[in-house]
């Protein structure tokens, strides 16, 4: 499957399963096994409520699995505590989420300097790296917008802007068109296919074959597990 | 993150709900306007009955007849068996060492009249030892003589108050008064001392003691007073005047030494402990503008519960989250703080303005206190919500609306 396997893995799943607790426990995610090269872009597909976003939160850090080893270069998150998961977040990741989650208060500019604020970086510095981010994904003249005042594809450029910002490793992107019309979509979709070729790693949740096929891998997942293709189109009838 | 960029975000959340802010430093507000003004009149209290005490001498020691079993009170008057007499000041005189002067004192309310004016006084019988023990000096003419005493002159010295009653402007001294229709000569008039507790001192008439005993038609002293020499003599002098008046009455205890310094700071440690009692009443309330905002931090770690999973998500820790919710609330409580600083201080200078008679002093540990209290009331009441915000599950937070 893998076409950079050269190279060590940026992300290594093995066996990895989420369990959500509760008077019924729920199977979120089951044996999953995953590799992800620096540079790849991987779309992960499926239908809804399938774990897309249970992989994704635990990729990103924000969630850990109940079952399973998780390594982001080679350092088994699964251990972390939370201290160190909260860096691990700061520095190596950076999420775009289906409904832009930017604080509505915030100008835009200081909504992407929010990472640079928890990784302890002065505020000049802050400001130039910020607008650097903003200009990247050419939002810059919207700076001093609040972000609520924004449409919903500059808050989604904004949100890119600020998950660019710390330089992570890996871009996480859990259904980012998904409150977004469709030329909107197009253009969030040319930005992150533009950030790859820049060598950005990317993951990116979608249910939709046609932003999917902008990745340059794709794979499928149904009731929490990794299925192949052919498993997919058949179970999808 | 440092502390300094957590107390901005403080400040912007504080502002974005300027009335809620508002309301809940009023809470804070009140509670250290109130401790600051309650500690000022307790305090004021203290410093009004000091200055009123201020000259009549901390090392005296007063004997009254009777003898009282409880200490530090007031003798009772129905337990006299014996009187003290000048004899007694005489014994004490003659054989105490330590003392620098003992004045026996009879005590009588006299009629004191001049020409058609009359006036009902204190009249005092004393020697002139009285003046230097008790620290009162006449302005113009004479104090009480030794020859006067002895030869049981009818002589006086006016009180201020008395002069004024009965003279005017005019000129008082070498002119004749009535007293209790005998005829005195002023000899002097006294200097000015004001009201002390209540008591006119000024409205006093002096006679020689023996006169006094004359025209009151007894030979039992009101009271001995006895100023110490030396300071730290006070009980050993306590002591002496016990053991020479204990031999002069046959060895029977039928008096009671007062020493008026213990007295007085038994009083001092009662005004203390009620300006202490005012405080902690009014920190009550400043308790309670605490629980105020520990109510708001948990409605705003509520409604904000989703800004906490978008800042955990792009990496703060558990700590910083903790630390700027700690930093609202006391940010809060210490802004509310200086406010009702401001207020108890300005507040006790209004009423020292409009209602001179309320004594206020507003002492400075008490701005000090008041506001180091509010500070700690918004880390207290802080924690709680705070460390309930830092406790969030970022999804729980992200996916919370
Ligand atoms: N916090 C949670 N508690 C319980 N069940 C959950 C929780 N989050 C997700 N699930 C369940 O896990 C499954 C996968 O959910 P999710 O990963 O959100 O799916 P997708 O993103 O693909 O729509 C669903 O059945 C969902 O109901
Ligand atoms: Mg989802």
């Amino acid at each position: 499957m893998g076409s950079a396997a050269a190279s060590e893995p940026l992300l290594l799943l093995r066996g990895v399963g989420k369990v959500y607790e509760g008077e019924q426990p729920i199977v979120g995610l089951e044996a999953v096994d995953l590799d992800i090269f620096p540079g790849d872009f991987l779309a992960v597909m499926g239908p809804s409520g399938s774990g897309k976003s249970t992989l994704m939160n635990i990729l990103g850090c924000l969630d850990v699995p109940t079952s399973g080893t998780y390594e982001i270069k080679g350092v088994p998150v699964t251990t972390l505590s939370p201290e160190a998961l909260a860096a691990m977040r700061n520095r190596e990741i950076g999420f775009i989420f289906q409904v832009f989650h930017l604080l509505p208060r915030y100008t835009a500019l200081r909504n992407v300097e929010l990472p640079l604020l928890y990784a302890g970086v002065g505020r000049e510095e802050r400001a130039r790296r910020a607008l650097e981010a903003l200009r990247s994904v050419g939002i810059e003249d919207r700076k001093n917008h609040l972000s609520n005042q924004l449409s919903g594809g500059q808050k989604q450029k904004v949100a890119i802007a600020r998950a660019l910002v710390n330089r992570p490793s890996l871009l996480l992107a859990d259904e980012p068109t998904g409150n977004l019309d469709s030329k909107s979509g197009e253009e969030l979709m040319a930005i992150l296919a533009q950030l790859n070729a820049g060598g950005a790693t990317i993951v990116l949740v979608t249910h939709d074959l046609a932003i999917a096929r902008n990745a340059r891998r794709i794979v499928h997942i149904i009731d929490g597990r990794l299925v192949t293709p052919e498993e997919y189109r058949e179970r999808r009838g | 993150m440092n502390p300094v960029e957590f107390f901005g975000v403080a400040i912007d959340a504080l502002r974005t709900n300027r009335l809620r802010s508002a309301l809940t430093m009023l809470g804070v507000i009140i509670g250290v306007a109130a401790v600051i003004l309650l500690v000022s009149l307790g305090q004021g209290t203290k410093n009004y009955v000091e200055e009123q005490f201020a000259g009549l001498g901390a090392n005296i020691l007063i004997v009254t007849p009777g003898k009282i079993e409880t200490r530090g009170g007031p003798p009772v008057i129905g337990a006299t068996r014996h009187k003290l007499t000048l004899d007694d000041a005489r014994i004490l005189e003659k054989k105490g060492y330590l003392f620098g002067g003992v004045a026996p004192v009879v005590f009588g309310t006299a009629e004191v009249r001049s020409g058609s004016r009359s006036r009902n006084v204190s009249t005092l019988g004393v020697t002139p030892e009285f003046s230097p023990v008790r620290n009162i000096h006449v302005e113009v003419g004479n104090f009480v003589t030794d020859s006067d005493v002895d030869a049981k002159r009818r002589v006086c010295i006016l009180g201020r108050t008395v002069k004024r009653e009965l003279f005017g402007n005019a000129n008082a001294l070498g002119q004749v008064v009535k007293i209790s229709g005998a005829r005195f000569r002023v000899m002097g008039i006294m200097e000015r001392k004001g009201v002390s507790l209540g008591f006119d001192i000024d409205d006093i008439v002096f006679i020689p003691v023996r006169t006094a005993m004359d025209i009151f038609d007894t030979d039992a002293l009101f009271e001995i007073l006895i100023s110490v020499r030396n300071k730290n003599d006070i009980d050993s002098g306590k002591e002496l005047a016990r053991s020479l008046l204990f031999k002069n009455h046959n060895r029977h205890e039928d008096f009671t030494i007062t020493n008026q310094a213990a007295m007085l700071s038994s009083l001092f440690t009662i005004l203390d402990t009620l300006t202490y009692v005012l405080g902690g009443i009014a920190a009550i309330s400043l308790l309670v503008g605490g629980i105020g905002i520990m109510n708001i931090m948990l409605v705003t770690v509520k409604e904000r519960t989703n800004e906490i999973g978008i800042r955990k998500a792009v990496g703060a820790r558990n700590r910083d989250i903790l630390l700027q919710f700690l930093l609202e609330s006391t940010t809060l409580s210490a802004a509310g703080g200086v406010c009702g600083a401001l207020a108890g201080t300005l507040g006790a200078g209004a009423i020292r303005l409009l209602v001179p008679k309320i004594p206020v002093e507003v002492p400075p540990w008490a701005v000090v206190l008041a506001f180091t209290f509010s500070v700690f009331v918004g880390i207290f009441f802080g924690v709680y919500p705070a460390r309930k915000a830092a406790a969030l599950h970022p999804i729980e937070a992200l996916r919370y609306e």
